[in-house]
């Protein structure tokens, strides 16, 4: 085996498309570390992430006997494994690679000093080569994998990939947070651009998925603690009672008398406590709001009956999670553009609503009359400005786009032009976004349609009050307009749309129990948006639909298929490999003093275990590595250093803070 | 070349059908990816850095190039053009034809001596033209695979390359070669070309010295480009102050391009913020109708861009003309005070749209935008009007790249269960498919 010979070591560095080369003379580090003891050869590339540079380290190990490997380039998140994928593909094992970060640690933090940046690669190569003397051969630990995943979340995303994921032969449970499917695509009337209807669609998908062999369905079920990696979670999962069955549903339901706010409508009307959203729901058996009934008992042909919640824990293995729990529309503060204090100020999805609740018609009626005038205003919690809007919790204002209101807007202005063409329609926008497949025609028809246009600045929204006393309209609406070069335009209307934008959802610490992170716009976070952009950064923890960001319909289901195709890679073989980086004792060195089992934090990672030595009974600690992070807490307590973790070991520490703090001979000169 | 049986065939190696391929090799089908070109890499490749997390483009693209010439599924043929596609059972028989690449590639090392050696130097289309590269050569230095491949067009038949060539890959007498796959399902990755502006008479017809494309702009910026940094193609003289007309041949009627290609804001912000650190100096201002950032940290990219100091201005670009220094002049009607302007630039960009590229010999619905149909959006967005055949990237219309890859893996999901419900193979492999 070439890894037990006297090593021989690669260094290569990566001008990683002038990104290091910009900063860092990659050509003078490559030389100095030439002298070093066991470095072979060194090399500098354009690009060693390329085939070409690929193939350079290849030959090396081949033609030169090259049996450790050292590349400086990206952050090691990026490219560590591709490079290890090389140095496995010239027959070597893939842990003796070590990565060096010089992008994100040097080139980039030190691009204004450029003799600093060149001294401080060297010094970090030289550690890297410091350690790649001390590597050993590794084996990543292999575990069988269920072919099984689960996904969370009932809705269009949630359904898509659950049928994805089955259709790939694997097994699927799907649970749902609510009593019913559908998520927020039910509360729609019709889809753009094909103007089809929302609710024949979902349907068309929740009957895929129910006929499913390979699907399993929870509904009124939320996760309740995770454990487990990929390949094999653990999920404890509590699902509530239906409360009803269908065979005494309607009774009950007639002898319901408490009401609540319709949460389906938005709180336009009320609905009892025991209800179906819709008609036509899934399930269609309804259930019991458990949240705000009262508990009293009703009263069924004179015998009191009291519905009790009597929820049933469960546990899942899965070996893979989608993550598909949708966003909530954005809920203006009381007062934002005159909402929740003007009866005459909606938002879209509320308007959206009302019109499927109020089908027939000529005019559209609104708070008790007709309406003539509408404004519809554009990005409401969306795009906003610090000082201007606002904050949320966390003190931060939603600064990013929510992708879908522009196009929601104005295929909103088409319906109520169709249903009511004598409406005048006041659109107030900060930028069109109109961007896909057949959404621009929504604009163009708009225009056609009559819809006035007025474009106000980010900084200068526009002011919603109300109309002084004797007005025509109730409401009044003031927008400095930059299509009439900066007017101050004053707009009397009967009803003001806020066309509210996305938000993320509190998950209820579902996130933390994945360990899962969200992004700067609190929506859950991504690997990479381009190399892995429907995965997290925990393995076997996948995304799909809003909860990521905001999406349309169209754009949730490619989400959500592209996150069955990665867990179907996944899982499929049954399999699955995890990095050798967890703790390993030294059964020499220790003496069972369980320091280390104190200190661990992770569940069944290790553990004392009574070994017979020479006819006494001794006490040794034991690694379940698959169970172990690699954290390193044991290393730390052991007095005997009886424990280290794999891959990097305190030997292999300690000789790169050496190498880091020395001053190699050929630096003055390669600085200077 | 033999008749081969595959579970999928890709068409295009661009980052769409590579993604595409990727997916389903890793799930264990076996994967033909059909590329036109000598490489793949598509588009992608020839980019500088991508919006919004701004790494650099080959650090993203040569590793999944690198991964498709490495997968043990993945079968690549590269320089191969589609001539035909035939239903076959519930599959496809295609009919492939090899373009000669005078190069015996089991034989070329990609060492480039005959590249070194060929006396004959050729405009780069992968530089757009502004570099140029040899008759023979490695189509670039990241190319995949690494073999070259000589021109036929400009060579000269002097065979120094032959003589050159140290393990006798130069094959003069190479032919076309028809090849069939027979394949269980087609992932359509073709991809899209910019927006032609040559019947844009009012931006110059492509005929102004100093107008140029965005594909042009990427090359000057990447670290790999032509010049290594940005000069004036007209005159060689670093530009002080550039212009981006936005929507230049999309959401035209004039042009009958009448969508937004998504696109070109976003690229026009990111080689904007990239010209800020390439030309401290330069001034630099994005003439637009509406900005459309619409994607994830993309407003966010926007609002940083203003930050930086580059000047957005809402107004309509009515015409461009050139002074006797071949400095482009905009005359700019100003949406924003209805005056109308009349500037001058020492460069100007046209942010060109995106139009889908030629299509092979696949016959397909395409939808009034040309690109290819597909007929349920809202519930199979991949899925064309052709049963077994899907569809990726932006051959479904203008996508960026984020977009591109979803729906890359989104197509590979539903070819994977379309294959797996109707595909060919013996029932035996399909189980051991996931043994």
């Amino acid at each position: 085996m070439p890894e037990n010979q006297q090593p021989r070591i690669g260094v290569y560095i990566c001008h990683c498309g002038g990104n290091i080369s910009g900063a860092v003379q990659c050509e003078s580090v490559a030389k100095a570390l030439k002298g070093l003891p066991n470095v072979t050869i060194t090399r500098t590339d354009e690009s060693m992430c390329s085939d070409a540079g690929q193939s350079l380290i290849e030959k090396d190990i081949q033609e030169l006997g090259i049996n450790r490997v050292v590349v400086g380039a990206c952050a090691p998140m990026l490219h560590e494994q591709t490079f290890r994928g090389a140095v496995t593909r010239a027959g070597l094992n893939p842990f003796l690679y070590h990565h060096v970060g010089l992008r994100e640690q040097d080139s980039w933090v030190h691009g204004h000093d450029k003799t600093a940046a060149t001294d401080k690669a060297l010094r970090l190569m030289s550690a890297g080569v410091a350690k790649a003397r001390l590597l050993q051969p590794l084996d990543p630990i292999r575990l069988g994998a269920e072919k099984h995943a689960l996904v969370i979340g009932g809705g269009v995303a949630g359904l898509r990939a659950a049928l994805d994921i089955a259709r790939q032969g694997l097994r699927v449970t799907l649970i749902e947070k609510s009593p019913f499917l559908g998520g927020r695509m039910a509360q729609l009337e019709t889809v753009f651009p094909t103007e089809e209807e929302a609710r024949a669609l979902l349907h068309d998908l929740i009957q895929k998925v129910t006929a499913h062999p390979n699907v399993t369905i929870f509904m009124g079920a939320e996760v309740m603690g995770v454990s487990g990696y990929v390949g094999n979670f653990t999920i404890q999962v509590k699902q509530h009672s239906r409360g009803v069955s269908d065979d005494n549903a309607e009774a009950l339901m007639s002898a319901c008398t408490q009401e609540v706010p319709d949460p389906f409508n938005y709180g336009l009307t009320k609905r009892k406590v025991i209800y179906r959203p819709y008609e036509g729901c899934y399930s269609s058996t309804p259930a019991v709001d458990w949240d705000h009934y009262d508990g009293r008992p009703f009263d069924v042909n004179g015998w009191p009956i009291e519905l009790k919640d009597e929820p049933k824990s469960f546990e899942l293995n899965v070996g893979a999670v989608v993550v598909a729990t949708g966003f909530d529309p954005y809920t203006p503060p009381q007062g934002e553009y005159g909402f929740g204090e003007l009866p005459q100020v909606v938002t879209l999805p509320q308007l959206i609503r009302h019109l499927a609740l109020s089908k027939d018609g000529k005019s559209l009626q609104w708070n008790g009359r007709a309406v003539r005038d509408v404004a519809l205003i554009h990005c409401v919690g969306s795009r906003q400005v610090d000082g201007v809007h606002q904050p949320q919790e966390d003190g931060q204002v939603n600064n990013y786009c929510s992708r879908v209101c522009c196009t929601a807007s104005l295929h909103m202005t088409a319906d109520l032009h169709k249903r009511y063409p004598e409406l005048n329609i006041y659109d107030l926008h900060q930028d069109i976004r109109t961007y896909g497949r057949g959404h621009e025609e929504y604009y163009r028809h708009a225009l056609e349609d009559g819809v006035r246009f007025l474009r106000y600045n980010g900084e200068e929204v526009p002011e919603v009050s109300p109309a002084p006393q004797g007005d025509s309209h109730p409401v009044l609406v003031k927008v400095k307009d930059m299509l009439t070069y900066g007017e101050e335009i004053e707009i009397p209307v009967d009803l003001v749309v806020l066309a509210v934008g996305f938000m993320p959802r509190d998950l209820h610490g579902l996130d933390k129990m994945l360990k899962i992170s969200r992004g700067n716009d609190r929506f859950l976070l991504e690997v990479h948006p381009k190399l892995r952009p429907v995965e997290t950064a925990v393995k076997g923890v996948i995304l799909a639909g809003s909860a990521q960001g905001p999406m349309n319909i169209q754009e949730s289901l490619s989400a959500a298929s592209a996150a069955a195709a990665k867990v179907a890679s996944l899982l499929g073989r049954g399999k699955v490999e995890l990095p050798p980086f967890v703790a390993a004792v030294d059964v020499e060195k220790c003496n069972g003093t369980g320091a280390c089992v104190e200190a661990c934090v992770y569940e069944g990672a290790i553990a004392l275990q009574t070994f017979n030595e020479n006819g006494e009974e001794v006490k040794r600690a034991v690694i379940t590595p698959a169970n172990c992070v690699g954290c390193g807490a044991c290393v730390a307590v052991c007095p005997n250093n009886a424990v280290n973790v794999q891959g990097w070991t305190l030997a292999q520490y300690e000789a790169m803070v050496e190498a880091i703090g020395m001053d190699l001979p050929a630096m003055t000169e390669v600085t200077a | 070349m033999d008749d081969l049986h595959m579970d999928a065939l890709v068409i295009g190696g661009g980052i769409a059908g590579m993604q595409s391929a990727l997916d389903l090799g890793d799930q264990g089908f076996q994967v033909a990816l059909v590329e036109r070109d000598p490489s793949i890499g598509g588009r992608m490749i020839t980019l500088s850095k991508v919006f919004p997390t701004l790494d650099c483009c080959s650090c993203i693209t040569t590793p999944k190039m690198s991964a498709v010439a490495h997968h043990p599924n993945i079968h690549l043929y590269t320089y191969c053009e589609i001539q035909s596609v035939q239903e076959h059972g519930a599959g496809f028989d295609v009919s492939i034809l090899q373009k000669p690449r005078y190069v015996d590639i089991s034989k070329c090392t990609g060492c480039r001596e005959c590249e070194y050696e060929c006396p004959i130097t050729v405009p780069s289309p992968f530089d757009r033209n502004l570099g140029a590269y040899r008759a023979i050569r490695v189509p670039f230095s990241t190319a995949v695979p690494q073999k070259a491949v000589l021109d036929p067009e400009y060579c000269l038949w002097c065979g120094k390359c032959e003589q050159k060539c140290p393990v006798e890959a130069i094959d003069f007498s190479q032919q076309p070669e028809t090849f069939t796959i027979e394949a269980d399902s087609i992932i359509m990755a073709t991809g899209f070309d910019l927006t032609p502006v040559s019947t844009k008479k009012e931006y110059g017809a492509g005929k102004l010295h100093n107008v140029i494309d965005p594909l042009m702009m990427e090359r000057f910026l990447a670290p790999t480009g032509p010049y290594g940094r940005v000069l004036r193609p007209g005159d060689g003289k670093e530009p002080g102050s550039i212009a981006y007309v936005q929507c230049a041949g999309s959401r035209d009627e004039t042009l009958g391009i009448t969508y937004c290609s998504r696109v070109c804001c976003m690229y026009a912000i990111k080689q904007a913020m990239l010209l800020n650190g390439a030309l401290p100096m330069a001034d630099i201002t994005i003439y637009y109708m509406d900005i459309r950032t619409f994607g994830k940290g993309y407003e966010q990219f926007y609002q940083n861009a203003k930050a930086m100091g580059v000047n957005f201005v809402r107004g309509k670009v009515a015409s461009i003309r050139e002074d006797a220094d071949q400095n482009p002049i905009l005359k700019v009607e100003m949406t924003d005070t209805g005056e109308i302007v009349e500037q001058t630039f020492d460069l100007v960009v046209l942010s060109q749209g995106i139009v889908p590229a030629s299509h092979p010999t696949v016959s397909l619905p395409l939808g009034s935008d040309g690109f290819i149909s597909v007929p349920a959006p809202d519930s199979a967005p991949c899925v064309t009007g052709r049963p077994g055949i899907f569809v990726t990237g932006t051959a479904a219309g203008p996508m960026d790249i984020v977009d591109s890859i979803v729906s890359a893996s989104a197509a590979a999901a539903e070819a994977s269960a379309y294959i797996r419900e109707n595909g060919s193979r013996l029932e035996v492999e399909k189980e051991a498919l996931y043994a």
